[in-house]
């Protein structure tokens, strides 16, 4: 609860209706759930073990290159945290995102941050930072290719242990030989298939389907192709020159 | 009724330039003894003794003898008015050492006399200082009155009369002549002459003085010109020795951005820039300049950005003294933390942004937001402060999520196009069609599949052929 208003309750001069210790108990039940939020895939939210992400502790995405999907996997997550009215922290994202898609979704742009350190230590510190403050709901932050020892990763999981917010660290397929603290560490190996590679006290080391039928209708997030018309194979692509 | 408090701080041309106790400190004017430390008055210096006899009595005791520095003395009252400023709003400097205070209006606030008077005696204290206190219905009673050993508490609601009738005529130096001739007349205290009838006392003793015992009675107004506290904010601090850590100077950034702090909260003013300038033994000047993206009062989250940029900074030289300078204030906007949310956000959201930046630099932190156009790359704003918020109208087609940040050439080999692999069209066209005041754009929007199954965002410009991609479905 709110350090201010336990201030207020703790005063003696305050009234309180008998049903306060009924409230309290409905508020902490609702800080559990609150502390897990809903991958918005109901094949993933099965296979994760509290139902959907966790928030406070890290969760390792390893994906070489982009366009496999492993953003709009956090997209629900990123839509259901807008409404917290907290930054959505993107650290050395690999190009801009598109701001339209992210207001067709339902995310408020104003929550996002783009942040470009210069220098792996920036990198790094700007991250931790992101993950203490409390005024980001998540945190995406792309460590790169470079290679970063256990200390240096575990300093990010305490740090995101401490927080209430969404903490995901991508990071290249090579990672996956080498160990690494975080809670959970997913791979996108093909278009709309997660492997999770590593779950704390949960399932490992299985494919997960995310089903297109479960996108919103009429949001332009590429999941489902749409069938097109005609066949492309029959036609290459010089014949719209 | 208004009720002035005076405080003549005697021993401050002594206080504002040494405040040890350790060896004798005596302020000289003209070879004189002007005031002396405790230490001094221990050894028998007094007042008005000449530079010799001091000398004779010290022998071979440490002592220091410095001249009057009127300079320093005004700037210590100016900042003692700065620190009054907090407890009253009416109040002005009053000869050349002491402070008046109208506390008739705040005794309320304050719920009582004596709790104003410790306040006041607290902040004295700590700042070094040493007062008398005298109070009064008017300025130059409270003055004179700071010269009576009276208790203030039990005294001050007795008639002015009586409070002031034992004091003797002597304090008066600026009327010698007057009280001299008064003093010939045997008359020696304030007593005798208030059993004067007021007429033969104006005859005897000039108009002048009897405006002035007209002003301590408080039956002739004594305007005097209200303190206005300075527009813009300085203070500095001497180390006295050389640091040459960077953490050594935290203490006295912590310190200096307190009285920032007291200040903007008393002058009801915010900042969004402050000013470091370190200076150096060799006399070189270091400026460092730390923003903050909203205007606050908090030294907190000041003393946060400042230590960012302390931790980047190489001292070529040792520092001996540090100053802290705010140009820029503006009127102060209070914002409220949402009481009932159970989010355990502790800090507003603009601290986070300020951190990020004053460490990776103003340019390392971008927004977001989208603009009512067609083409993409104008549709997609980025900025430092304030992105465009257009909205707009959704686009319904497939857009990616992230968008490069130009068109690149894909090439083609033998009817097909490579990036990073073959790629095959999936989903299109979707014509964008824009700009054709300017310069003309038409293009063919494709979705394409790589060869691992990744999704692009591929176009094929219309008017000069070539094809390009633009985002990635991520």
């Amino acid at each position: 609860m709110n350090e201010a208003l336990q201030q207020v309750i703790n005063r003696n001069d305050t009234w309180q209706g008998h049903f306060s210790s009924q409230g309290l108990c409905s508020n902490s039940d609702g800080h559990r759930q609150q502390n897990t939020l809903s991958s918005g895939y109901s094949t993933l939210d099965a296979e994760l073990q509290h139902g959907g992400w966790a928030r406070g502790s890290s969760i390792e995405m390893l994906s070489d290159g982009c366009g496999l999907g492993s953003m709009g996997l956090f997209l629900p997550a990123m839509e259901a945290l807008s409404a917290e009215g907290r930054w959505q922290v993107f650290i050395a994202p690999p190009f801009t995102p598109y701001a339209p898609l992210l207001e067709a979704r339902g995310i408020d742009t104003e929550q996002i941050l783009l942040v470009h350190p210069k220098s792996r230590e920036d990198l790094l510190w700007a991250t931790e930072q992101a993950l203490r403050s409390t005024t980001s709901s998540a945190v995406f932050s792309w460590l790169g290719a470079h290679n970063y020892s256990y200390g240096e990763l575990r300093k990010l999981q305490l740090a995101a242990t401490g927080s209430d917010s969404l903490s995901v660290l991508f990071r290249p397929l090579d990672a996956a030989h080498n160990h690494a603290p975080a809670s959970l560490r997913l791979q996108m190996r093909e278009y709309r298939k997660v492997h999770i590679l590593k779950q704390r006290g949960g399932n490992q080391h299985l494919d997960v389907e995310l089903p297109p039928a479960e996108d919103v209708p009429n949001q332009p997030q590429l999941w489902e192709v749409p069938v097109w018309q005609e066949s492309p194979q029959t036609q290459p692509a010089f014949a719209f020159a | 009724m208004s009720l002035w408090l005076c405080l003549r701080f005697h021993p401050l041309p002594l206080q504002c330039l040494n405040r040890s106790e350790k060896l004798a400190v005596a302020v000289l004017v003209k070879q004189r003894v002007f005031r002396a430390n405790d230490y001094a008055a221990a050894l028998g210096i007094r007042e008005g003794m000449g530079a010799a006899t001091v000398r004779a009595l010290l022998a071979d005791e440490p002592a220091q003898l410095l001249e009057r520095d009127p300079d320093a003395e005004v700037r210590s009252l100016q900042q003692l008015c700065c620190w009054a400023y907090s407890i009253t709003p009416s109040l002005h400097s009053y000869r050349e050492d002491c402070l008046q205070l109208e506390i008739g209006s705040c005794i309320t606030l304050y719920k009582g006399l004596h709790r104003l008077l410790a306040e006041v005696h607290n902040g004295i204290r700590s700042r070094g200082f040493q007062a008398e206190y005298g109070l009064a219905e008017t300025p130059s009673a409270a003055w004179l009155l700071s010269f009576s050993h009276a208790d203030l508490l039990t005294s001050y609601q007795q008639p002015l009369r009586e409070r002031l009738a034992p004091l003797p005529l002597s304090l008066l130096p600026d009327y010698s002549n007057e009280v001299d001739s008064l003093r010939r007349a045997g008359l020696n205290t304030f007593g005798c002459l208030f059993s004067l009838p007021p007429t033969a006392l104006a005859r005897r003793c000039g108009a002048g003085f009897s405006r002035f015992l007209q002003q301590v009675l408080g039956q002739h107004a004594d305007l005097r010109r209200d303190y206005q506290p300075p527009a813009t904010f300085t203070d500095e601090y001497w180390f006295g020795y050389e640091v040459r850590a960077n953490n050594e100077l935290l203490p006295a950034v912590q310190l200096l951005l307190q009285s920032l702090c007291r200040f903007l909260r008393n002058t009801q003013l915010q900042t969004t820039e402050i000013n470091w300038q370190l200076t150096g033994v060799d006399r070189s000047l270091r400026t460092i300049c730390v923003r903050s993206t909203s205007g606050h009062s908090d030294s907190q989250s000041w003393y946060q950005l400042t230590r960012i940029r302390l931790e980047q900074l190489e001292l070529k030289t040792g520092v001996e003294g540090v100053t802290l300078r705010c140009d820029r204030l503006d009127d102060s906007q209070l914002e409220n933390i949402d009481l009932f949310s159970a989010r355990t956000q502790r800090e507003p959201l603009f601290a986070l942004l300020d951190r990020l930046r004053s460490r990776l630099g103003l340019q390392a932190v971008e927004k977001v937001g989208c603009r009512n156009e067609h083409l993409p790359e104008l549709a997609l704003h980025v900025c430092q402060d304030t992105p465009a918020k257009d909205g707009g109208e959704q686009p319904r087609q497939q857009r990616p999520f992230w968008l490069m940040p130009g068109p690149r050439k894909l090439s083609r080999k033998r009817s097909h196009l490579y990036w990073q692999g073959k790629l095959e069209l999936v989903y299109g066209p979707e014509r964008i069609e824009d700009n054709w005041w300017q310069e003309a754009v038409s293009r063919d929007y494709y979705v394409a599949r790589g060869e691992r199954g990744q999704h692009y965002w591929v176009f094929r410009d219309r008017l000069h052929g070539g094809w390009y991609i633009h985002g990635i479905f991520a």
